[in-house]
């Protein structure tokens, strides 16, 4: 069963390097390529992808609105930013609005395709100021929802933290596997739910934001 | 010309008259004429001591007028009075105003009441009113015979008797309440508010001596407690008297000169040999008392007192000169009071030495001899101390002005403070943004520039295939990534930053078949790097692994971060080929590391490795917080 993709980017250039990485990979099955994010979107509810690519910048709509709406209407489908350089609050943002990982636009159409396979494997890699941000973002007292739903769902385990706070001082995922006793592999499918809670924490925090606000 | 003098004298003495009749009104009050006293207004007198009344028919009796005073030690005057009305049901006293050398009284032959008489122990100076009952059982409807012993008096001497009342209670009381108002009551205040206003004051000056004018007008209000110390005591002690008498010229005297220099003082023309003369005048009386004795007495009061008036006449115009020049409501309050005071102290000398002309001017108002010259100063010192008083106010608010305005003046100095430090601060500010951007222009000169420019150069002269033109692009933005990493992260933990480009170049590495090994061995606080350094120690970082990558051959590398005590230690070591020729592309970077080493001031060593090459940079200074 090899992993259907749905690439979302304006750039031609980019758009025909992210498909011939698809089409080159014999494990991955290109659903659509398009340039706008309403064509994603349409195709994104028709036919929804195991990943889905996002360029940020896209013509009609911000990719983050994108991601969020897959996110919310399509869990199954990763989503998996494009980004120029990975700076931080690019890559937050994505990842609050549910984005599971993210890639340098730059990378080699094998590393492209090598993403796509550990995402959907299950294992989201973060790099050290990414992991220092998401920590800091679950430190902020957490606000409790209007009607607790499920005993706080988005609050980050024990060995999720340590993982965080490890990555943050410039470990390795070899390092930090090793020093909590567990593979790499291991380490990067805990990153992959601790980007699923943040996206679930922001989400209530958004929520009790509108109704504070008196949106909802 | 001279019977329009005479028109004027005339007139002026009506208006004198009818002056005299208010202030008589207003201190015997008013005379109600159906019920009047009786006032007998003639009187028989003998010379002699004798301890009884003399017999009606003694030869020696001769008629005079009331008031009346005989040069003599003791005198018996002999008064006879008609009652009309009804004697019983009624409280019949007799009223006499005065009796200065005490005495006694007699009706109808029985003794009626007495005052201590002077004798050689003990001077009276009866000046208050005595209002003495008659025993319904002595007064007589009818004739009755009043007689009246009276005993000499030093002043003014002889031996006399007022112009008496006989009458009920109801007539008399009034009179006699308003006379002992004003010869004991006001005199007595006046001594005890003085006293007190003048320590008060003089305390003020004692701490303030350049407050002269407090000064005089404490001395004043002192010399005046004492001179109406006269009006207070009835009978004096002959040892004490020659001070006491001493006493009350120095106070009359010294009370007018002081009043002189103060209206100099407000005038503005005080003058240091005015002043002396002045004093020595004060001093003039007294001494000679002291010096004379009690038979100087006369002497002192008549004639030296005489000539304090010129110097009350001198203090009257000076104080309306000051009313001139200041045109004040004080100056002009005070002038008035110094003016009023001046015709009272004339008007007392002339009652004391029983001027004949004021006699004659006023004969009804003479009689009762009353002494204005202590109201009117009374009036005059409250006059002058409302003045100082207002003095007073008008400095403290002065003052007080004076204190706003400073605190204005400092809190407006505070603010230009808090501004040019705010002005400071924002120039600060300002220069570091410079300074900052001025970096990263040089950032952006010395490795993105110069890395397009010999790209652009090598491209257009066709010495760049497609393969090594992707590499020098990809060369570029690895140059943009890590300026990019270094400056726009809000990062302060080097750490964080290294792991960074550490996570960044592992899947790179592995797609080259290098396997890395990352190692971080520094303590767990924050280590603090400048942005700056950070970025020329990831450009070294970087350097090294591109070496590695594009001429290494190398299996394997290792790169590690270590910070013992106060250095950082970066290393990077593979199992490639070792040393590089210095003219090749991997020779040219190592001249760059060394070049961007010396900048961090840091020291880089390339060596062999055995196999391969070790990038080893020791970088001092750098501590952990």
């Amino acid at each position: 069963m090899s992993t259907s993709v749905l690439i979302v980017e304006d750039e031609p250039e980019f758009l025909r390097r992210f498909s011939e990485a698809v089409l080159a990979d014999g494990g991955l099955r290109l659903i659509g390529a398009v340039s706008t994010g309403a064509a994603g979107l349409a195709l994104l509810d028709a036919q929804p992808p195991d990943v889905m690519l996002v360029d940020l910048g896209l013509p009609d709509m911000d990719g983050v609105a994108l991601i969020r709406h897959a996110a919310r209407h399509q869990p199954a489908c990763d989503a998996l930013v494009v980004t120029m350089f990975a700076d931080d609050s690019h890559v937050m943002a994505s990842l609050e609005a549910g984005a599971t990982g993210y890639l340098l636009k730059d990378a080699s159409i094998e590393r492209i395709a090598a993403a796509v396979h550990e995402l959907h494997a299950g294992g989201s890699p973060i790099s050290p100021s990414i992991a220092r941000r998401v920590l800091a973002r679950f430190r902020v007292a957490p606000v409790p929802p209007p009607q607790p739903a499920p005993p706080q769902p988005s609050l980050l385990s024990e060995r999720e933290t340590e993982i965080l706070r490890l990555v943050a001082k410039g470990f390795s995922f070899d390092t930090v596997g090793e020093l909590l006793r567990i593979s790499p592999h291991t380490v990067v499918t805990h990153v992959k739910k601790i980007y699923r809670k943040l996206a679930v924490h922001s989400r209530g925090e958004a929520v009790y934001e509108a109704s504070q606000m008196g949106l909802l | 010309m001279k019977p329009r003098r005479w028109a004027c004298s005339e007139r002026l003495a009506h208006a004198a008259r009818a002056l005299a009749a208010c202030l008589l009104l207003l201190a015997l009050g008013p005379r109600d004429a159906g019920a009047a006293a009786i006032e007998p207004s003639q009187a028989r007198v003998i010379t002699a001591a004798d301890a009884m009344p003399p017999a009606d028919d003694d030869p020696r009796w001769k008629a005079v007028a009331l008031p009346d005073a005989q040069p003599a030690d003791f005198v018996w005057y002999r008064i006879d009075f008609e009652v009309t009305k009804p004697v019983a049901g009624a409280a019949w006293m007799v009223y006499l105003p005065y009796l200065y050398g005490g005495g006694s009284l007699w009706l109808n032959g029985e003794p009626a009441g007495a005052v201590p008489e002077s004798t050689s122990t003990l001077r009276v100076r009866w000046e208050r009113p005595l209002l003495l009952p008659l025993a319904p059982t002595q007064l007589r409807a009818g004739r009755n015979v009043l007689h009246l012993r009276a005993a000499s008096a030093h002043l003014p001497a002889g031996a006399g008797a007022p112009r008496l009342a006989i009458g009920t209670q109801e007539e008399l009381q009034p009179q006699f309440d308003r006379r002992l108002l004003m010869v004991r009551t006001v005199p007595l205040v006046t001594v005890l508010a003085g006293s007190v206003a003048a320590l008060l004051v003089l305390f003020i000056w004692w701490r303030r001596r350049q407050e002269i004018l407090y000064g005089l007008f404490g001395l004043a209000a002192l010399l005046w407690a004492l001179r109406t110390t006269t009006f207070v005591f009835d009978a004096m002690p002959m040892q004490w008297w020659p001070l006491w008498r001493m006493l009350y010229h120095a106070s009359t005297g010294g009370f007018v000169i002081v009043m002189a220099l103060f209206a100099l003082s407000l005038a503005g023309g005080m003058r240091r040999g005015i002043a002396v003369a002045l004093a020595c005048y004060g001093l003039l009386g007294p001494v000679t008392y002291l010096l004379a004795g009690d038979r100087a007495d006369t002497l002192v009061g008549r004639y030296w007192s005489a000539g304090l008036i010129p110097i009350g006449l001198s203090v009257a115009v000076l104080s309306f000169v000051a009313v001139w020049r200041q045109r004040t409501l004080g100056t002009a309050m005070i002038a008035l009071a110094v003016t009023l005071a001046f015709a009272a102290g004339v008007h007392d000398y002339l009652v004391a030495w029983r001027s004949p002309w004021l006699e004659s001017l006023l004969p009804r108002w003479s009689d009762h001899r009353l002494f204005l010259l202590h109201h009117a100063a009374n009036l005059l010192l409250i006059v002058m101390g409302a003045q100082l008083t207002s003095r007073f106010v008008r400095t403290l608010h002065g003052l007080e002005e004076a204190n706003r305005t400073l605190e204005a003046r400092v809190a407006e100095r505070e603010h230009e403070l808090a501004g040019n430090y705010q002005r400071i601060t924002t120039l600060q500010r300002e220069q570091a943004v410079t300074q900052e951007r001025q970096r990263i222009m040089q950032d952006l000169h010395d490795g993105l520039g110069s890395q397009l420019f010999t790209s652009l150069s090598r491209a257009e002269r066709g010495a760049l295939d497609n393969a090594a033109m992707a590499e020098s692009l990809r060369h570029s933005i690895d140059e943009m990534r890590l300026a990019i990493e270094a400056l726009a992260s809000d990062e302060r933990d080097f750490r964080t930053a290294f792991g960074n480009f550490c996570f960044r170049w592992e899947p790179r590495l592995r797609e080259a078949g290098i396997v890395p090994t990352w190692s971080i061995d520094v303590p767990d606080a924050v280590l603090a790097v400048p942005p700056h350094d950070a970025l020329q120690l990831l450009r070294i970082a970087q350097e090294a692994l591109t070496n590695v990558l594009k001429h290494a051959q190398a299996g394997r590398v290792r790169v590690s971060l270590q910070h013992d005590g106060d250095r950082l230690v970066l290393e990077v070591c593979d199992d490639g080929r070792g040393q590089v020729a210095p003219r090749s592309a991997a020779g040219r970077g190592q001249a760059n590391m060394q070049s961007r080493a010396r900048r961090l001031g840091a020291e880089l060593d390339i060596g062999d490795a055995a196999p391969g090459l070790r990038v080893r940079l020791v970088m001092p200074g750098t501590a952990s917080a």
